[in-house]
């Protein structure tokens, strides 16, 4: 991976998350919330990749994460009009997210078996997972997002690839020592953003 | 791995609390779904999911009873009434002889897939003495070239195919038959097949979902 691979996403942000960075335009939420067809996409582009993150670690296939990511929208959209502006938007999300998780959690569950044929080498199968670690999965999500793509990119690949910093610096053609500041950077950012990792996402 | 997280900036050890919690996020931070990005369809499957949820709603008021009732009788008095009632009637009969049953036996939704984000359905089963009626409500699904169609599928938990049916399009109901129950092949799915007289799947599937009891 290299910084490119972070998909660049809109920064229309301008109140401030628990995270420290600013939060969705308060112009483009009041649209969601007058159901304005043209704010679907923009809350999409914000917060989308959280949706479907939690989707993913609660439902671990890709097909059930998207149905959940699709529903979680679509509920979001038809109580727009109940969202508290002064709400952090992404909190609400995920709390919708997690319900509709749980949902197809449990209609998979019924399920007996799955047919060989439509289990992809991709997926795992559909298991139980605690709340708390999807709101654990949610908070360390949008920490990474507050991060700098230089800096998220040493901590992707130090521990999503195993790699070690002097690996890091041989495959982003960096010297040591400034793959060491960055992630040396990175790791004390992540631990002064989820001093409150244990909390639970607010309800 | 503790040290990435700030001992020695502390320059002290770590409480256990800080140690647990940074074992934690070292664990997430290996996690794939953390890292993970949505597919590149996902934002139209999400956008064609809000419209079709936002075309339904209005239809779900019209079909309001009571609304419709005032309003008929505002427009054209107590005979536009009568005659409404009478074409109800006939039009209860009619359904009430096609579906045999009010309440579906089984009934599921069915969620798009990769190949075309933006469809969804819904399903509902009716057992007859002709076998099993299947009520497709699709939305979403291309016209497909000439030479292709779609097909409903009902699959067992051994993953044994029973064909239930094809159609062209979906702008809205489809009625499939099929001779086996959803009891016992509880996944629907609907697929692209090609008229190249291979009668088995191309699981090339649209539409996946899962049939439970009505």
């Amino acid at each position: 991976m290299t910084d490119g691979d972070r998909p660049a996403r809109q920064r229309s942000r301008a109140g401030r998350s628990p995270y420290g960075f600013l939060t969705m335009d308060p112009s483009a939420l009041n649209a969601f919330r007058r159901r304005d067809a043209g704010a679907v996409r923009e809350m999409y582009r914000e917060y989308g990749h959280l949706v479907y993150a939690v989707a993913h670690r609660a439902l671990g296939q890709h097909e059930l994460a998207e149905e959940a990511a699709q529903q979680t929208f679509v509920r979001a959209w038809r109580a727009a009009d109940r969202f508290d502006l002064d709400r952090d938007p992404a909190s609400w999300l995920a709390t919708i997210a997690k319900h509709c998780a749980l949902d197809i959690y449990r209609r998979e569950a019924r399920r007996p078996t799955r047919a060989l044929s439509e289990v992809s080498v991709r997926d795992e199968p559909v298991s139980y997972v605690p709340a708390e670690t999807l709101d654990a999965i949610w908070h360390v999500r949008r920490a990474i997002d507050a991060l700098p793509d230089e800096q998220a990119v040493v901590v992707r690949l130090q521990h999503l690839d195993g790699l070690t910093q002097r690996e890091i610096a041989g495959k982003l053609d960096l010297p040591l020592g400034t793959v060491k500041s960055r992630s040396r950077r990175a790791h004390r950012a992540l631990a002064e953003l989820l001093g409150h990792l244990r909390e639970p996402i607010d309800d | 791995m503790t040290d990435d997280f700030g001992e020695r900036d502390l320059g002290r050890r770590l409480t256990p609390r800080e140690a647990s919690d940074a074992e934690l996020l070292t664990a997430l931070l290996a996690e794939p779904s953390t890292w993970i990005e949505p597919p590149a369809g996902l934002e139209d499957a999400v956008v064609q999911a809000i419209d079709n949820a936002t075309v339904v709603a209005p239809v779900a008021t019209l079909a309001s009873p009571d609304v419709r009732g005032r309003h008929r009788f505002r427009r054209g008095g107590a005979w536009l009434a009568v005659a409404a009632a009478l074409v109800a009637v006939a039009v209860g009969v009619g359904l009430s002889t096609t579906r045999g049953s009010e309440h579906p036996d089984f009934k599921g939704e069915l969620a798009a897939t990769s190949l075309v984000p933006g469809a969804h359905a819904t399903a509902d089963m009716y057992k007859n003495a002709a076998g099993f009626r299947v009520v497709l409500d699709a939305h979403g699904l291309p016209l497909l070239p000439s030479g292709e169609y779609y097909q409903g599928w009902l699959r067992d938990a051994k993953g044994a195919l029973v064909a239930i049916g094809t159609f062209s399009s979906s702008d809205g109901r489809v009625i499939l038959w099929s001779g086996v129950s959803a009891k016992e092949f509880p996944t629907l799915s609907v697929s692209i097949e090609s008229a190249d007289g291979n009668q088995a799947s191309s699981g090339r599937r649209v539409l996946v979902g899962v049939l439970l009891p009505g």
